[in-house]
């Protein structure tokens, strides 16, 4: 094939040649063969494949259909943001246990409470701090998928940004100044955690 | 060789050449998304989200651009052909 002329526009670019640039053992039929031949492989006459094409250096065993997306699943940002959410639950419940041992409200009244009235503190506690953790928690992941998923890169850019997201819309509901505090607080802490966790 | 048919050895030869072809397409893939999306620190030995997300882009564009390269380039090679059959008409006809 001869040299490409000067086809800067990108559109239509013109082969222009001349005879003396082309080759003294090539003829049309050359050409012509080149072109049925290329046609075939990567032009218009290309044949959809029938069946899979397995090509690969190391040699392992294919993952099954049901493999793929039982992977698929566990990967995606919703189930992330969802085990973000059980688990928080389940952290902010003991943690709300804890605090209702350890600092409870019954310290204002001067009578000792009844076993009624510390389990049901204790309940309440364990609710209330649960939901929260649990929300923030799915928030937080969420975001953090998302992100990742948008910039396609695994930096630790990725936990301030979702931290400073999170923390924004939560401190929003006070005011924009402690909104932006949220952001900036939640964003510190997240990337103390995330570089602690990965380095 | 017919224009536009090809004899089943012609056939055969197209087949082997293609596969050639797709093998060498894998190889440089590899090697370029590699390089673009899987930074060089391993601190994991599986993907993460990101880099999966990556993957996936970097095979998706490297395959449409083979694509539309091919399709150029036949494109091109069919006014060479053009180009060639009038010269030699020409040439013929001096």
């Amino acid at each position: 094939m001869a040299a490409p002329g000067k086809g800067t526009d990108g559109a239509n670019l013109q082969s222009g040649f001349n005879e003396q640039m082309i080759p003294k053992h090539v003829n049309e039929q050359h050409v012509a063969s080149f072109n049925v031949v290329i046609d075939h492989i990567i032009g218009y006459k290309k044949s959809p494949r029938t069946e899979p094409l397995v090509i690969g250096g190391v040699p392992q065993m294919p993952l099954s259909r049901e493999e793929i997306f039982i992977k698929g699943i566990f990967d995606s940002c919703a189930f992330k943001s969802g085990a973000s959410c059980v688990v928080g639950f389940a952290l902010g419940g003991v943690f709300g246990l804890f605090t209702a041992g350890v600092d409870p409200m019954s310290t204002i009244s001067p009578e000792t409470p009844s076993t009624k009235m510390v389990l049901r503190e204790m309940k309440n506690r364990s609710l209330s701090y649960g939901k929260n953790f649990a929300l923030v928690g799915a928030m937080f992941a969420g975001t953090e998928c998302l992100v990742e998923s948008y910039r396609g890169k695994t930096e630790l850019i990725n936990g301030t940004m979702s931290g400073a997201i999170v923390g924004g819309i939560l401190g929003v509901r006070a005011g924009l100044k402690a909104g932006v505090f949220g952001a900036a607080g939640f964003a510190l802490f997240s990337t103390a955690i995330d570089y602690y966790m990965r380095h | 060789m017919a224009q536009g048919e090809l004899s089943d050895a012609a056939m055969k030869f197209v087949n082997e050449l293609e596969m050639e072809m797709m093998v060498d397409m894998y190889n440089r893939m590899t090697v370029a998304c590699q390089k673009k999306c899987i930074p060089a620190k391993y601190k994991d030995p599986d993907l993460t989200k990101g880099e999966a997300v990556c993957i996936d882009r970097c095979v998706a564009k490297y395959l449409e651009v083979h694509d539309r390269i091919g399709k150029k380039l036949t494109a091109l090679s069919q006014q060479d052909e053009a180009t060639m059959k009038k010269l030699q008409q020409q040439a013929q006809g001096n």
